[in-house]
């Protein structure tokens, strides 16, 4: 049977499998209710809010950092992988408790190296501006060959920190990740890049999320994944300032 | 001093992104075919299948044409 024949006699695909790559499945949306540009934007705003308000907290009670870490992180397993759509009631929550986390690690730096937190946080938010012109105006150009490309880096990474969380239990951790030699501030840099290049990634996912008009809770799903690279890349950019400094 | 000039960068920094965001992306980002594909197309604007009846070519009929 040829190709044409096959379609006339069974129809087009209604396996979900293919569908979900090649149909429309955002289509029957009201305007009203689509993810759009300017809510994902505000969104951000009222997370990086929530997140600066829980770093107040953090710094003036850094015994609650450790508690608040755990509670963001999983908080953040579930918003990704239980269930985005509920992540307008998550996400603040991720970032009020990983902004008391940043607070209190930030005193902590901050008392051994004066300065440093304004530092990172001029080059985090920096970095995020000068990316987001590369992306708007084109001159970074996300591709799937780049999604793969970081989607590996960061697995990489990962691995590494779950190693050397584990070896820290035996006492020992892996040096070229903690110290402060050369190979360590290489390898710091490397990650911190990885970190940027991250957010390009989130632009785009933002930016094709309001093109399809996806569901409204997407818009929150989109700035909870700014503010998951943006926290990743404000403690990789202090990491960094800090080994430069202890030199 | 430095904290001030760097408080004054991550401000400005901030004030552009929120500007900037809003701002719909250039037509050299939209507009290309190597987009990383993660809804599904709702324009398809590479569709070569065209809708109906499905008619089979012979070969005869292909070295006729």
């Amino acid at each position: 049977m040829s190709k044409h024949a096959a379609i006339n006699t069974f129809g087009r695909s209604a396996n979900p499998a293919f569908t979900k790559n090649f149909g429309n499945t955002y289509g029957d949306i009201p305007v009203a209710e689509r993810m759009t540009l300017d809510g994902a934007v505000n969104k951000t705003g009222i997370l990086l809010s929530l997140c600066f308000g829980g770093a107040f907290i953090g710094w003036n009670i850094p015994q609650l950092m450790f508690p608040a870490m755990l509670i963001g992180f999983v908080l953040a397993l579930v918003t990704i992988f239980r269930s985005p759509a509920k992540a307008g009631s998550t996400a603040p929550l991720y970032a009020l408790s990983q902004g008391i986390f940043l607070g209190g690690i930030t005193m902590f730096f901050e008392a051994q190296f004066p300065g440093i937190a304004m530092q990172a946080l001029a080059l985090t938010f920096g970095i995020l501006a000068t990316l987001l012109v590369c992306y708007k105006s084109g001159l970074i150009l996300p591709t799937q060959n780049f999604r793969l490309m970081l989607v590996s880096a960061i697995g990489g990474i990962m691995l590494l920190y779950i190693v050397n969380f584990v070896m820290s239990f035996f006492g020992s951790t892996l040096s070229f990740l903690t110290s402060n030699s050369p190979m360590s501030i290489g390898i710091s840099l490397i990650i911190t890049g990885v970190a940027a290049l991250s957010l390009v990634l989130d632009f785009d996912f933002i930016e094709e999320g309001a093109e399809k008009g996806l569901p409204k809770y997407m818009e929150w799903y989109g700035a909870f994944s700014l503010m998951v690279t943006l926290i990743w890349l404000y403690l990789e950019i202090l990491r960094l300032l800090a080994k430069i400094r202890s030199r | 001093m430095n904290n001030l000039v760097f408080g004054l960068i991550a401000v400005l920094s901030l004030f552009a992104f929120f500007k900037l965001s809003k701002v719909k992306a250039s037509s050299k980002q939209l507009n290309r075919d190597n987009r990383i594909n993660r809804f599904g197309s709702s324009k398809n604007k590479n569709e070569n299948i065209i809708e109906g009846e499905a008619e089979e070519i012979t070969d005869e009929e292909k070295k006729d044409a």
